[in-house]
């Protein structure tokens, strides 16, 4: 897979994470934050949603520790896709672990889904991981210094990270090879939508998911 | 806002995160996985997937005007082009650009 094939995958996550990341940052700089503290965040931690959430717990005077404790509960749902990447992930180098530390939302979906030869795979996710983090960076950065200034509309922007995970849902659906895990996870997913408070939603869906899928293994088997 | 504040709650989110993030991969590093966490390797990524559409519409507000009426509209949008010509980027660019000019002009 060649270089513009692979910035071509990362064009959704681009139209997505700078426009979020502009709003994170222009966030950070209402709150007094100097700059610079957007481009490490993002650098550092590399999570949205855990991102806009330590702004929150900033604002309110929360403790280190309940920043660390909070971050923790919000991102624990990616441990769910680091049990999808064991295998993936297994035979590469070192740089594995730039794979793991950047495996957001939005690039896991993105992994999970390309069809990259064995042969380049590492690097492919590695420049998918690369430059779904720069388009966070550049964002927040732009954001927390000129969010403010900018004259373009781009209200709805975001939305291009629902269609993503849309599109990338009809792709594995059809790759997969049981289908009832689908059908169980739009149930699961409408009902966590409107039932689950949410800033818990995705974990308390997650969970129910995974237990659903373990319990009800044999029953998923049969069919289709 | 102090700086060591700031700092030291960034540094403490960073491992938070990450910590998250190795988990399954410490879990595993040895033993080979069992049968069933293949099976969960298998398909809990489509469930994940569906689930992120879900959680990219909680914060619609269904039971006012406009009903989520733009979001269920894009998300009809990418669905049908992505079933009829089967290109991400068109679906993605043609359902957003749907939804701006709904929320923007529209409603």
């Amino acid at each position: 897979m060649n270089f513009v094939a692979i910035f071509k995958l990362t064009i959704p996550v681009m139209m997505g994470y700078i426009p979020l990341g502009m709003a994170f940052g222009l966030l950070l700089s209402k709150l007094l934050i100097p700059w610079y503290y957007a481009f490490f965040m993002s650098v550092f931690i590399f999570a949205g949603s855990g991102q806009f959430l330590a702004l929150t717990l900033f604002a309110s005077q929360a403790t280190i520790l309940e920043i660390g404790i909070a971050t923790f509960l919000l991102n624990l749902r990616h441990t769910f896709y680091g049990l999808s990447m064991i295998s993936a992930f297994k035979d590469f180098s070192w740089k594995k672990h730039y794979l793991i530390f950047g495996l957001t939302d939005e690039t896991f979906a993105l992994l999970k889904t390309s069809d990259v030869p064995e042969a380049n795979r590492e690097k492919a996710y590695l420049w998918i991981t690369f430059l779904n983090q720069c388009y966070w960076i550049i964002g927040s950065v732009v954001g927390a210094l000129l969010g403010n200034v900018l004259p373009f509309n781009y209200a709805g922007i975001e939305f291009s990270l629902t269609a993503l995970f849309v599109v990338l849902s009809i792709e594995l659906y059809k790759k997969n090879r049981l289908h009832k895990p689908f059908f169980v996870a739009l149930i699961i997913g409408l009902f966590g939508m409107i039932l689950f408070p949410p800033q818990k939603m995705l974990i308390l869906s997650l969970c129910l998911a995974a237990f659903v899928l373990i319990v009800f293994k044999r029953s998923m088997e049969n069919g289709k | 806002m102090e700086s060591s504040y700031i700092i030291g709650s960034i540094i403490v989110a960073t491992l938070a995160t990450y910590a998250t993030r190795i988990i399954p991969f410490l879990l595993f590093r040895t033993r080979e996985p069992s049968p069933l966490i293949k099976y969960i390797e298998l398909n809990m990524p489509l469930m994940i997937m569906v689930i992120l559409v879900f959680y990219a519409l909680k914060d619609v507000k269904w039971e006012a005007y406009p009903y989520g009426l733009a979001e269920i509209i894009g998300v009809c949008v990418a669905i049908a082009l992505h079933v009829k010509f089967k290109n991400a980027l068109l679906s993605i660019f043609i359902a957003t650009l749907t939804y701006m000019i709904l929320i923007q002009n529209v409603f």
